[in-house]
């Protein structure tokens, strides 16, 4: 591997195609709710294309585009227009599809971010609106398939494609660019990020240059990568087998392969030989559009705060490190967990091991979002004071975790825990108040003389005796018995 | 008989049926390319025009911004989508192999 | 008179005074249609049972005098470009053999609502493709003035429907004079209204920066009704115009006097008939007198108007067929072994010739490499147009020309020469080209054959081209000869 790196440089570039969330279509009114609906029920004359049909643009999609384009520092030009790229397909009912050519929503921007300690920034050259295409179902594998099915409840449903400049030079840097891009997309609240159901998409353009070279060398489409895993795998994979071809004294083909991620290697789709001719041409059925400076700057005005400024925040005034930060950060909901968490009260650092330790680990075993599990900021607050206060060990405060994460309701699960190591038989409690009433004859006096706060002292005192099991209630009665 | 560079040659003619998904037979490439030259031979009167400082017009209107509020409509009954088409499988649509 | 030969105005009246019913009126022409159909061929579907239930609903609307509309029980033909729900809509093509839409034309919903009878969908050439409706994928319709010559096209059914009493009125669709062609040819009146004016959802479309659909009536008036019904802002066309629609009737019969009539030297085209010219350069003389200053006025890109139009017509339409791929309605071709095969064998089996040529044409002017030269110089060429209008505007009120060079030819005569064919629109592409209005009216007979005066008001001015218009229909009787078919006015 050393060697190679000295011979050849990497250099990736990535496209990245993430559904808008509206509630409908790009072009028409039909539902974009498309994973649950019956086959072609959320269908319409327009987005089947039907002859006579003529589309008319979704104000929500642009300005998410526009929206996505700002928090990527792009720049926003103040004329756009919608072009038909026209090819044949069957899941594509009009023979073009409606995108941007020469003039889309935006471009020149770019995102940065943080590997292994090392900033980076790659450059965004656009981001432009499009529509999706229906969905293929093949009887039997592909190749073997006498026919396929088609489902167009997905056409129709408005797509940004993200095209970054070819300026990843590892494996590492692509899955880390996308990490940092999905996390934008879900703070802007544009894109729920989920790669497997293929809301979120990503293509990358990989080829190999010796080091020290200006130009680019045969550039490869790999397709086909539905997890961060699997945009580092076939990256990594495509890295090995160009070397390869090139170390033999071959020479590459330009050309489209998929990730097969069971077989773990790329295979060949389609040579670029005989490209498609897309024949472009601007959309005749949409007038194009103005984008007025105003419009950009209330669209502007209408953003969060991002995963960086929150990432620096949070090492800033949290005093987080960069990695924890950055972890935590990537995620909208994992951050919005951490933040609210510290806010009831926890300690960041604890949170933020909590988090990005156990939850973590039990939720992606899962496949789940941080914000879908049945605990809730509250619960770990309290988990953390009951460990911190020593009412529980750290081992048992494991199992208890992992038991409020079990169930369907945490807040049981929690109480359960204190409830077990509460002494609530008087028998023990009597002995723990009989020694703070010898130890605080001061206190003892105070309350007898009428100074209520001396109580409160006196409980506290019974609580540390009992490193925080008695039950608070209890030593309360039991106190002013004794002492009266 | 060979075909000068700047005509349309039948290999054109064949490209370009391929990109519209148009069968052609032999003796049509032949007509469709003489009929084509002679159509293309009369659009060269398009140059004639000096449009050097001209802007190309892809929308006749005024119009600008034309866009609609992101609200659902009905979509069509199930079967109203699917009554047309020439080979279905159920809910779907049922088309030939991709694969050749 | 008969039924079937009157106005939708006179017919309006009798059906409001109750002097006939909607439902014997439908009857009347639905007998006509039956008694020389055969000899037209103007329709490709006769919509009978919807006719008649039409029929019955707007005698109910109008014996209990609800919302009784200029178009109420008033029978009306569809060219087959027009959507109708449940109706088969084939544009003429193979391609869409049993196609039946789930869903209607915005222009077919709005007759609807004034209450008007559907006879069926008439004839065209396919796609709109052609100016003498042999290019339907069915069967040519025959000029029932002449039946061994063509009613024009592409909406030559629609023509040959009204001519013939076979409709009182009907809408056809205008990409580069689709519509005032056959109207010049057949001897009724056909408006090709500005682009924007009417809605184009629903119509099948051909080229989208050119379509427009329009009204063929048998005069002036009734155009105007049958504009006023269907033009105005639809959200469904995000190119349909939202600037208000004038009453087109208001200002209907102010007449010529003190207005500016232009007219284009180049208009009078090589291989113009000397007995057209001179109908033309009569119909300018009678408006002159009727108190209009009229001056020559040129538009000097016409010329290159009908190379341009052979680009972006071609263009625009590669793209929009290429949904005619036989996997979601329509013909299918079968035994492809492979998705890509069976779209070769669909489409070269369901489309017909002159459409194959048009796709091939379109499509290599937007290939690669040939783009800029062909596609982007015809938009260019466009706003050359476009300007020339708006120079000749700032100097007249309306332009005067004819709208065909020749009157019908015979069937068969230019079918070998796709250019020559061409040849036909050069007078009535401009202003599609040029983004303006316009109409033809009769504008009398050449050897028994009648041919049309075109007039041109500015965009969005329809009721310029229209006064205009009735002028001289009022002036003259051309408007009121009947093809034999029809007969003789009793
Ligand atoms: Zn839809």
């Amino acid at each position: 591997m050393s060697a190679i790196a000295t011979r050849y440089e990497v250099v990736v570039g990535l496209e990245v195609h993430a559904q808008i969330l509206t509630q409908s279509k790009m072009f028409c009114g039909c539902s974009t709710d498309y994973l649950t609906a019956a086959p072609n029920a959320n269908t319409c004359p327009v987005c089947l294309g039907l002859p006579g049909s003529l589309p008319v643009i979704n104000r929500r999609a642009v300005e998410a585009t526009i929206r996505t384009a700002l928090a990527l520092n792009c720049e926003i030009p103040e004329f756009s227009k919608f072009d038909r790229k026209n090819y044949f397909y069957p899941d594509l009912p009009k023979g073009y599809q409606i995108s941007q050519y020469d003039l889309p929503f935006s471009r020149n921007g770019y995102l940065e971010f943080d590997l292994k300690g090392e900033a980076k920034r790659c450059g965004i050259t656009r981001v432009h609106l499009e529509e999706d295409t229906g969905k293929l179902l093949h009887e039997g594998a592909i190749h073997e398939a006498q026919a396929s099915l088609v489902n167009f409840n997905r056409a129709g449903v408005p797509l940004m494609e993200i095209v970054s400049e070819p300026d990843l030079r590892s494996a590492d840097e692509a899955r880390e660019y996308v990490m940092r891009l999905r996390a934008i997309l879900q703070y802007i609240g544009v894109n729920d990020g989920d790669m497997e159901s293929g809301q979120l998409r990503c293509d990358a353009n990989v080829s190999l240059r010796p080091v020290g070279s200006p130009d680019l060398g045969t550039k490869v489409e790999v397709k086909n990568m539905n997890s961060f895993r699997a945009i580092h795998r076939a990256i990594e994979y495509e890295i090995g087998r160009q070397t390869e071809v090139l170390e033999a004294g071959g020479r590459l083909a330009q050309e489209t392969r998929g990730w097969n991620d069971a077989r773990g290697l790329t295979v060949s789709q389609r040579s670029k030989e005989y490209a498609e001719d897309y024949r472009y041409f601007p959309e005749p059925d949409l007038p194009p559009l103005d984008v007025s400076r105003k419009w950009v700057a209330e669209i502007r005005a209408g953003l969060p705060e991002l995963p960086a400024a929150r990432r620096e925040r949070f090492m800033t005034a949290l005093g987080l490190s960069p990695y924890d930060a950055s972890l935590l950060t990537a995620s909208r909901p994992m951050a919005a967990f951490f933040e609210e968490t510290v806010r009831l009260g926890a300690p960041a650092k604890t949170a933020a091991n909590w988090i990005l330790g156990d939850f973590s680990r039990l939720l992606n075993a899962d496949r789940k979002e941080i914000d879908e599990a049945s605990i809730k900021p509250v619960h770990l607050q309290q988990l953390i004071s009951l460990i911190d206060s020593g009412a529980i060990t750290g081992k048992m405060a494991k199992q208890t975790f992992e038991a409020m994460y079990g169930a369907p309701d945490a807040g049981p699960a929690l109480e359960a825990a204190r409830g077990s190591t509460q002494i609530s038989e008087d028998a023990e409690l009597d002995r723990i108040v009989d020694q703070v009433i010898a130890e605080n004859a001061k206190s003892v006096a105070d309350f007898k003389a009428g100074k209520a706060p001396a109580l409160k002292f006196l409980i506290g005192q019974g609580m540390k005796v009992s490193k925080g099991r008695a039950n608070p209630q209890r030593l309360d009665a039991l106190l002013r018995e004794k002492i009266s | 008989m060979p075909e000068p560079e700047s005509e349309l040659s039948s290999r054109q003619v064949e490209h370009v049926a391929r990109l519209a998904r148009l069968g052609i037979t032999p003796e049509e490439v032949l007509r469709y390319r003489d009929q084509l030259r002679n159509i293309l031979h009369h659009i060269e009167a398009l140059n004639r025009a000096d449009t050097s400082k001209v802007p190309a017009t892809a929308h006749p209107l005024e119009e600008r911004n034309i866009m609609r509020e992101d609200r659902r409509e009905p979509s069509l009954p199930a079967e109203a989508a699917l009554r047309n088409a020439p080979s279905r499988d159920d809910s779907y649509f049922k088309v030939k192999a991709i694969q050749e | 008179m008969k039924l079937f030969q009157r106005t939708i105005r006179d017919l309006h009246q009798m059906l409001v005074d109750r002097e006939i019913s909607s439902v014997e009126l439908t009857a009347a022409v639905l007998d006509q249609i039956d008694a020389v159909g055969d000899k037209t061929k103007a329709y490709l579907l006769v919509t009978r049972e919807l006719a008649l239930r039409q029929a019955h609903a707007a005698d109910e609307r109008l014996r209990a005098k609800r919302d009784v509309r200029p178009l109420t029980g008033i029978p009306i033909a569809l060219k087959d470009v027009l959507c109708v729900t449940d109706v088969a809509s084939t544009a003429g093509s193979k391609i869409l053999g049993g196609f039946t839409p789930p869903y209607s034309a915005t222009v077919v919903e709005r007759l609807e609502a004034e209450g008007a009878v559907f006879l069926g969908k008439t004839n065209c050439d396919e796609f709109a493709m052609g100016s003498s409706n042999e290019n339907s994928g069915y069967w040519p319709v025959h000029n029932p003035w002449a039946l061994d010559r063509v009613p024009g096209g592409s909406s030559g059914g629609s023509a040959a429907a009204v001519a013939s009493g076979e409709a009182i009125a009907a809408l056809g669709s205008d990409t580069g004079g689709s519509i005032r062609q056959p109207a010049a040819l057949t001897g009724i009146v056909g408006m090709k209204p500005t682009y924007g004016r009417v809605s184009r959802y629903g119509l099948i479309a051909f080229a989208s920066s050119l379509d427009q659909i329009g009204p063929m009536t048998r005069d002036v008036v009734d155009g105007a009704l049958l504009l006023q019904a269907i033009a105005g802002h639809d959200p469904r066309d995000s190119t349909s115009s939202s600037r208000p629609v004038p009453d087109y009737l208001a200002t209907l019969a102010d007449g010529v006097k003190g207005m500016r009539l232009g007219v284009p030297k180049e208009y009078f085209v090589d291989g113009m008939e000397p007995a057209v010219e001179q109908s033309i350069r009569d119909a300018i003389r009678l408006l002159e007198q009727q108190g209009a200053s009229i001056e020559e006025v040129s538009l000097p890109h016409s010329d290159v108007a009908l190379p341009a139009y052979y680009i972006i017509a071609p263009a625009e339409a590669s793209s929009n067929l290429a949904r005619y791929d036989g996997t979601r309605y329509g013909f299918q071709a079968g035994g492809g072994r492979n998705i890509i095969e069976e779209y070769m064998l669909t489409r070269q089996q369901g489309f017909g010739a002159e459409v194959k040529r048009r796709i091939m044409l379109g499509t290599y002017a937007l290939s690669s490499g040939y783009y800029d030269a062909y596609y982007l110089q015809a938009q260019k060429v466009r706003t050359l147009i476009i300007e020339d209008f708006k120079q000749a505007f700032k100097k007249v009120d309306a332009l005067l020309g004819a709208t065909s060079p020749t009157a019908a030819f015979e069937l068969g005569a230019k079918t070998q020469d796709p250019v020559a064919m061409y040849l036909n629109d050069i007078i009535t592409i401009p202003a599609n080209l040029g983004n303006v209005c316009g109409i033809s009216v009769p504008g009398g007979l050449v050897d028994g054959l009648p041919i049309g005066l075109q007039v041109i008001a500015p965009g969005f001015q329809e009721e310029v081209a229209l006064r205009v218009a009735y002028a001289f229909e009022a002036a003259t009787e051309f408007h009121n000869a009947r093809s034999p078919l029809m007969g003789a006015a009793a």
